[in-house]
């Protein structure tokens, strides 16, 4: 039975070269980042050349063009406060839900409500929303990460509620026995045995949001805040055509997620798994 | 251990989260005890003339602040500012459909009690009037600026092979061929870009449909198969001077090739030319007329409201704005703009045309200019998209599909538009 | 003990009725308020009148929106299945006896993380400029042109980033069903002789049809929702092509004035989601209970 374990060779090989349709883009975005205008050429063996200069010049304009340190952190504001929030309320949520559902129908349809959310396309939020969060004085930072808390509750509660079958419910009467609150037990029992689904909500949503272009472009358009993705947008249509300048802020653009991915690589693939078995 | 794990990456989170709000927080403060005028223009190519304009402004001004924005994607950012009822005091747009539309909601306040409004030029006065879908008392817009759209063209490789400026139609595509026969691209198109097709396509227009031609189909007097047959076939007939699949390359690739000597010609507007030189500093560009007719005399130069500036009815602060109206309509403050961007002012008075429409000069003093037909097109029409179809379009009768689309989606997308338009016929009687 | 439990459906009250307010300020209300605005000519600003079902009815006839919707289908069933076929593929490869296996897990996942639409300019640039360059060198006609270009098979580009970022996605979801297959099912089969060929029809496939119906739902959803790769790459030409309908919700709802028009647009589309994804839920559930 041992020699079926054998590492199979060929198949390793074939999907090491596949990995060249992943690094191929990014090497080409790389490439053009570094080069002049001057040495772009209309061959292939030109295109695929390294740079006669590894300079950073073209780096230094478009982080000055895009104001790249303004949009960076304006990503990093929305994107951590969604994942606090996101955690916080949606596992607070879901437990309550997900407890409450095996006793009361309105319980259920309660969940019913919320994770029927997720049919509902962006689209037809977009208008009124747009209206709306102005209306409300929240056509700004706020209101992107408020909505967003909204867009990923119902996968999120879906995800929670999921996991807590797991939970027995027989650690919570021993808790209730000793005298703790509902939300004493909540905090001290629940939310920590949550954390598998912690990190899975989490970097779910962390993608979700990061990545968005929509909901930034039409809720803060105007008001000159730029999300990392939305400096891209709009650096796109003033300098087209210097494409390595645009490709040296492209570049700059995927470096953070990229950084983060090569840090917390197991977590996310694992966090991923997680997210599709248990729901 | 995980626990502690997960409240720490929890509380690391906070902690940035904190920084970086910190860092990037609120940076709007109001500069103190000043009246605080927004002006938000549509024309980011023009942001560096509009930053001088506003710094001169700022420095001659201790009551008043004028902040100018001219954001990328102005049109769609503005819209949807109304959609949300924020609006500047001041908006910067040109004299297009768009304007028609604001102006019919209420959205602009009359400026007729506005002293330099007795300047503009009576042309482009008229050009205003003609975008109001039912006639306004009241002037409502304060031309700034016009452009003209022909054909521009490479001086320099004109006078090293002898070319002739055409006068006629046969005339152009005589040159076409001709450039064509010494190895050079006679054209370069941005079709990619769907709005490029426009530039070609009203210059065209000008020239073979009366003025007037939208608003007639609304009162119902014609349709647009029996005006635009022409037009259609002539924008068709330019692609076999242009570069193969132009539908690849957009507006920006189009100036760049044509100001590296990639073609002769480029069929577009002034406004490119920033853009253009912004390639090559050095080019020495020219335009001409579209030839559209057979004939010269019926030749019409394309020209329209490029920046106008409307007062928005929601503005508190009436006599600041008219102060920056009065400021920017000066002379010198024009010439900043003219400088940077190029154009032909829409005040009356004497002001310098730019070297690179000097061969439009004799249409201009003539008075021989009709606005751009898109201006009185809706935008959700998308009629760029519908020239471009046409265009891809290479079945034997492409000309009559694109005719019978553009009437019958015309009268779909008008449809509230003419019955307005009809019920104030009624009205009037 | 009573008054315990009443306490706790106190609490549970408390937390849940913030929720469902923030819920239905955020989803429902401009849910609803879409809603009113499809029977609507609003352009978005200045005033407007109710207009009835004339939106509705313009939909059914405007050739714009129809050529959006087939669009999307056509991008989102192509989408899906390649999407699949490959990420199934590809688990099958990942979850094999290989070498540096999480390191190639690793590598695969990476597109999925990067953002729709600076991939798609990183693509738009390979379109337009490396790939006709590689069809001059080689003399290859139709790579010539940049496919982009055409209007017939732009969409194609459109669909090579999509299905680019989203294998990703999928393949690691299928690794995670393959991984619930316990070693000793294949065991049991290769005694029995089976084929590979039939040990992943009649093994593998049926014990990852719950992750099958998942990848589904979730690829077609996505898939219908495209826009960030079209804003990036096409901007739904050439000749409006590409036009998907959140692309022309977009484009002519926030821009264009047809605020109501594009309200009504966008109901439909809502209940074309719903019932696409009730309708492969129901499918995928029956088939799960025949195997």
């Amino acid at each position: 039975m041992k020699d079926e374990k054998r590492t199979n060779w060929v198949l390793t090989i074939v999907l090491i070269l596949g990995t060249i349709t992943v690094f191929f883009p990014l090497y080409m975005a790389f490439i053009i980042a570094f080069k002049q205008p001057s040495e772009m050429t209309n061959d292939v063996a030109g295109a695929l050349a390294f740079p006669s200069r590894w300079s950073f010049d073209n780096f230094r304009q478009a982080m000055e063009v895009t104001d790249f340190w303004r949009s960076l952190g304006n990503s990093l504001l929305i994107t951590v406060a969604t994942i606090v929030l996101a955690i916080v309320i949606h596992s607070i949520a879901g437990y309550v839900i997900g407890r409450g559902m095996a006793q009361r129908k309105s319980f259920r349809l309660i969940y019913l409500y919320i994770v029927s959310g997720m049919f509902v396309p962006f689209s037809i939020l977009m208008m009124p929303l747009v209206k709306q969060t102005a209306q409300m004085g929240l056509g700004n930072r706020l209101g992107v990460i408020l909505l967003y808390v909204v867009f990923y509750m119902p996968m999120n509660v879906l995800l929670y509620t999921g996991y807590l079958k797991n939970i027995p419910i027989a650690l919570e009467e021993a808790a209730d026995i000793d005298g703790a609150s509902t939300w004493t037990t909540f905090w001290k029992v629940i939310f920590p045995m949550m954390s598998p689904m912690h990190a899975t909500v989490a970097i779910l949503t962390a993608l979700g949001t990061w990545n968005d272009v929509m909901t930034p472009l039409v809720i803060m358009s105007g008001t000159g805040i730029n999300t990392l993705p939305l400096a891209q947008l709009n650096f796109q249509t003033q300098f087209g055509t210097n494409y390595n300048l645009a490709f040296a802020s492209y570049i700059l653009a995927l470096i953070p997620i990229l950084l983060f991915y090569i840090i917390c690589q197991k977590q996310i693939l694992n966090g991923v798994a997680n997210g599709a078995v248990k729901g | 251990m995980s626990k502690r794990k997960i409240a720490k990456k929890v509380a690391a989170a906070f902690g940035l989260m904190l920084c970086v709000a910190g860092l990037t927080g609120c940076g709007q403060t109001s500069s103190d005890g000043k009246i605080e005028v927004e002006l938000v223009s549509y024309k980011p190519e023009a942001v560096a003339a509009m930053e001088k304009i506003e710094a001169r402004f700022n420095e001659t001004h201790d009551d008043i602040h004028l902040t100018i924005d001219s954001p990328n994607e102005a049109m769609t950012i503005l819209k949807t500012r109304f959609i949300r009822e924020n609006y500047p005091d001041i908006v910067g747009i040109g004299g297009d459909i768009n304007y028609s539309n604001f102006l019919d909601a209420g959205l602009f306040m009359d400026i007729s009690d506005l002293d330099v409004t007795g300047d503009i030029k009576q042309a482009y006065a008229d050009m205003d009037k003609e975008l109001e879908f039912i006639p306004q008392d009241g002037v409502y817009a304060l031309p700034y600026v016009a452009n003209a759209a022909g054909v521009l063209y490479n001086k320099d490789m004109f006078e090293e092979h002898g070319w002739e400026i055409p006068e006629t139609w046969s005339e152009f595509t005589a040159l076409c061929e001709q450039i064509e026969s010494e190895g050079i691209q006679p054209l370069y198109l941005g079709y990619k870009d769907t709005w490029t097709c426009l530039a070609p396509w009203n210059a065209l227009a000008v020239g073979l449909t009366p003025s007037d031609t939208c608003a007639q189909v609304n009162m119902g007097n014609t349709t647009f198969t029996e005006n635009y047959r022409e037009t259609a076939e002539k924008t068709e007939a330019l692609l076999q001077y242009a570069e193969p699949n132009p539908y690849a390359y957009g507006y920006n690739d189009a100036c760049t090739a044509f100001a590296r000597g990639e073609s002769a010609m480029y069929t577009i507007g002034n406004y490119a030319i920033p853009q253009i030189k912004s390639v090559n500093p050095d080019i020495n560009i020219d335009s001409f007329t579209f030839p559209a007719n057979e004939a010269e005399e019926d030749n019409v130069l394309n020209s329209g409201i490029d920046l106008q500036f409307c007062v928005m009815k929601e503005t508190k602060n009436k006599e600041a704005v008219y102060e920056v109206l009065r400021f920017l309509y000066e002379d010198e403050t024009i010439n900043i703009y003219l400088d940077d961007q190029g154009g032909i002012a829409c005040k009356e008075g004497e002001f310098e045309l730019p070297a690179e429409l000097e061969g439009m000069r004799a249409y201009i003093e003539a008075g021989r200019m009709t606005d751009y037909q898109d201006h009185h097109y809706p935008s959700e029409m998308s009629v760029d998209a519908m020239i471009q179809t046409f265009l891809l379009d290479e079945s034997d009768s492409a000309v009559d599909t694109f005719l019978t689309r553009f009437d019958t989606d015309w009268a779909r997308y008008n449809r509230d538009l003419i019955r307005k338009v009809q019920d104030y016929q009624k009205e009037q009687g | 003990m009573k008054s315990k439990m009443t306490n706790r459906e106190k609490t549970f009250w408390a937390v849940v009725i913030p929720v469902i307010l923030l819920f239905f300020t955020f989803n429902t209300l401009p849910m609803l308020k879409g809603f009113l605005y499809s029977f609507t000519n609003y352009r978005g600003y200045g005033d407007y009148d109710y207009v009835g079902f004339r939106n509705y009815i313009d939909l059914f006839s405007d050739a714009r929106v129809g050529k959006s919707y087939l669009f999307t289908f056509k991008y989102a069933l192509a989408g899906t299945v390649l999407v699949n076929v490959l990420s199934l593929i590809m688990a099958l490869g990942l979850n094999n006896h290989i070498r540096f296996k999480s390191a190639l897990r690793g590598i695969y996942f990476v597109p999925n993380i990067l953002g729709g639409l600076v991939i798609g300019y990183i693509f738009s640039f390979f379109f337009t400029y490396i790939l006709p360059a590689v069809g001059n060198t080689f003399n290859i006609g139709w790579l010539q042109n940049s496919i982009l270009a055409s209007e017939k098979y732009a969409w194609i580009g459109v669909l090579i980033v999509g299905v680019w970022q989203a294998v990703a996605m999928n393949t690691i979801i299928y690794i995670s069903g393959l991984q619930t297959v316990p070693e000793d099912v294949y065991e049991a089969s290769s005694l029995d002789g089976a084929t590979k060929w039939q040990e992943f029809w009649k093994v593998t496939l049926p014990l990852v049809v719950p992750f099958l119906t998942i990848n589904l739902v979730l690829s077609t959803k996505n898939f219908l929702m495209v826009f960030d790769q079209i804003m990036s790459l096409t901007k739904g030409g050439p000749a409006q092509s590409t036009e998907s309908i959140s692309y022309l919700i977009y484009r002519n709802g926030m821009d264009g004035g047809q605020f109501g028009f594009q309200s009504a647009n966008a109901v439909i589309f809502f209940f074309v989601i719903v019932a696409m994804s009730i309708f492969q839920m129901t499918v995928m559930n029956k088939k799960e209970e025949q195997l």
